[in-house]
């Protein structure tokens, strides 16, 4: 238990095990009980107050600050040899409005499948979703995608792809076009704009990927490993510009990743999941000032230690659960 | 230009003539009255390109070609797009095509001459049975790999299922609809000349045939060359056709294969 030194309780003791008795429910129910307790101005902790340096600063007991609730979802894949497999177990979560929230976990703890209900494009077994109040019952606008595949339209230039959602929502041509151009230019793809998706690098095709979806103004960005299939340089490169375009407006965000890193460098809350069946395990703020710099904020200690925290208690779960 | 790129312009060239020398000599050696030379058979074409009648039964052959190929096409696409995005109308459709595929079209053709006659209807309508098949088994499968996620990144944008269906699944099945289309393209030819074989009445088979029977082999195999050579032309207008659509999905420069 070494992980939670941090002075957050006694009553988080047994959630070092992978499968113990406080679901992940109730874990994440439990962290907004206490926000402040263990608060220190140095930042040492893993679950922290919130400090001064947040632009807008998010409590989690105001109700109407909250965009996303997840409620006691849980989902259930039938697989046709097998028995089911229960990908997602009983996961509640509240996200607040301009927060930008990472879901992480080893692959196949069903965090993208988390990622699909909040979307709308998958069903959830049991529980709900809901979107400012109103429950999730499809894809709509308000909740744009980004997937690691890209799933750009091949058939469609750069300029085409962004323009597409725009038009679908009834912009006029001019005005879509002169929106999409100012967009492509954000992400850095001025000069593309008639380049067809083929042409394109990886993580160029993510670029484009990502204005494409900010071109229809969805109210949460919804990222499924976005940097998962770039190399490394380029995955720095654009999680540094992600960063910066997410600064200027502050869209809440819900991004998947595996990348402990990746996590604790982009978000304002870290949502630890453990493996099979898809728990919460842990959520964890993280108190580290904005605008980030990456060259600053490699050196910080306190990040340094966010990360490596959250790397030893996938350790200790991994040990853990190992026989289940 | 290099002299690869001229020896792979010339290539096509080369084996026409080749062919032909080929069948010249075969001809000359073997001396039987129905396998004309190559050379008597292409002084036969202009005769029959000179021929208003025979001109009318070959344009009337493509009228009906088109005909069964346009609707063949306008049917099956859609159809071959459901099938591929539904598991419901696939698990219908599919055990009906393949009990069809196997079926020669042609073999359906006396019992349809029974129902409908001899005429532009008949040769229409297996024209269009041919046709179908592989345009259904292409847009199926097109429509089948097209990525999930590009559907749901359609769906974010507000886009309905129909919309789905014509905005996304059919542009990116696209390159193998058209792969299908171009194989529908040369089946039509064969089911038009059969079609006409069985059901003489008019058209470039009719001429072929009626030559076969009065003995005149010149003129037959002229018939093949140009019968043949509609192939080629239609298969390019449609390469031409397809390339422009499916532009996207070729790589944009030609890159040279060779590392000279």
């Amino acid at each position: 238990m070494k992980a939670r030194q941090n002075g957050r309780g006694s009553n988080d003791a047994p959630h070092g095990c992978a499968n113990d008795s406080l679901s992940g429910r109730l874990l994440a129910k439990l962290m907004p009980l206490n926000p402040r307790a263990s608060g220190t101005e140095g930042g040492m902790t893993v679950v922290s107050a919130r400090s001064s340096e947040w632009v807008r600063p998010v409590t989690q007991q105001d109700p109407a600050s909250a965009i996303i609730e997840i409620d006691r979802v849980s989902q259930v894949f039938q697989t046709s040899a097998r028995k089911d497999h229960v990908a997602l177990s009983d996961i509640s979560l509240t996200i607040e409005e301009g927060a930008f929230v990472s879901i992480l976990g080893p692959s196949g703890c069903g965090k993208s499948t988390l990622l699909y209900i909040v979307g709308g494009f998958v069903s959830p077994t049991s529980g709900a979703a809901r979107m400012k109040g109103q429950a999730i019952t499809g894809p709509g606008p308000d909740r744009g995608p980004v997937f690691q595949e890209f799933a750009l339209f091949p058939w469609k230039t750069v300029l085409g792809n962004v323009m597409y959602g725009p038009r679908q929502q009834g912009v006029r041509a001019a005005e879509a076009e002169a929106q999409s151009r100012a967009l492509i230019e954000m992400v850095g793809l001025k000069g593309y704009e008639n380049f067809y998706p083929k042409e394109l690098s990886g993580g160029m095709k993510q670029r484009v990927a990502l204005a494409r979806t900010l071109a229809y103004h969805p109210e949460v960005l919804l990222m499924d490993e976005p940097f998962g299939a770039l190399d490394a340089h380029t995955r720095t490169r654009l999680q540094n510009d992600l960063l910066n375009i997410w600064e200027r407006d502050r869209k809440t965000v819900l991004f998947v990743t595996h990348s402990v890193d990746e996590a604790v460098f982009l978000s304002d809350k870290v949502v630890m999941m453990s493996k099979s069946p898809g728990r919460i395990r842990q959520v964890i703020d993280i108190d580290l000032p904005r605008p980030r710099r990456r060259n600053e904020l490699l050196l910080d200690p306190r990040y340094q230690k966010y990360v490596v925290d959250i790397e030893r208690m996938f350790d200790e779960s991994d040990q853990a659960g190992a026989p289940a | 230009m290099s002299a690869a790129g001229m020896t792979k312009r010339a290539a096509p060239v080369l084996a026409c003539i080749g062919l032909l020398v080929v069948w010249q000599v075969a001809s000359l050696a073997l001396k039987n009255d129905s396998f004309p030379t190559a050379i008597g058979a292409m002084r036969a074409i202009p005769d029959i390109l000179g021929d208003k009648e025979s001109l009318i039964n070959i344009l009337a052959s493509l009228r009906r070609m088109a005909m069964g190929f346009g609707a063949a096409v306008l049917v099956s696409i859609p159809l071959g797009l459901l099938m591929g995005r539904s598991a419901a109308v696939a698990a219908f459709f599919n055990p009906l095509l393949m009990v069809i595929y196997p079926v020669p079209k042609a073999a359906l053709m006396p019992i349809i001459m029974l129902w409908l006659g001899v005429g532009d209807i008949t040769k229409t309508l297996v024209i269009f049975l041919g046709v179908s098949l592989p345009v259904i088994y292409h847009s199926f499968e097109g429509a089948k790999a097209v990525e999930e996620k590009m559907l749901w990144s359609g769906a974010a944008m507000g886009l309905s299922p129909v919309q789905r269906l014509v905005r996304i699944v059919l542009p990116a099945a696209l390159p193998e609809i058209l792969t299908g289309c171009r194989t529908g393209l040369v089946l039509a030819l064969i089911t038009m000349i059969t079609s006409e074989m069985i059901a003489r009445q008019s058209g470039a088979g009719n001429i072929l045939f009626n030559a076969l029977d009065m003995g005149q082999y010149e003129t037959v195999f002229a018939m093949i060359i140009i019968v043949g050579a509609m192939g080629i032309c239609l298969d390019a207008i449609f390469e031409r056709v397809r390339a422009r659509l499916v532009r996207w999905s070729e790589p944009q420069f030609d890159m040279p294969l060779s590392f000279s």
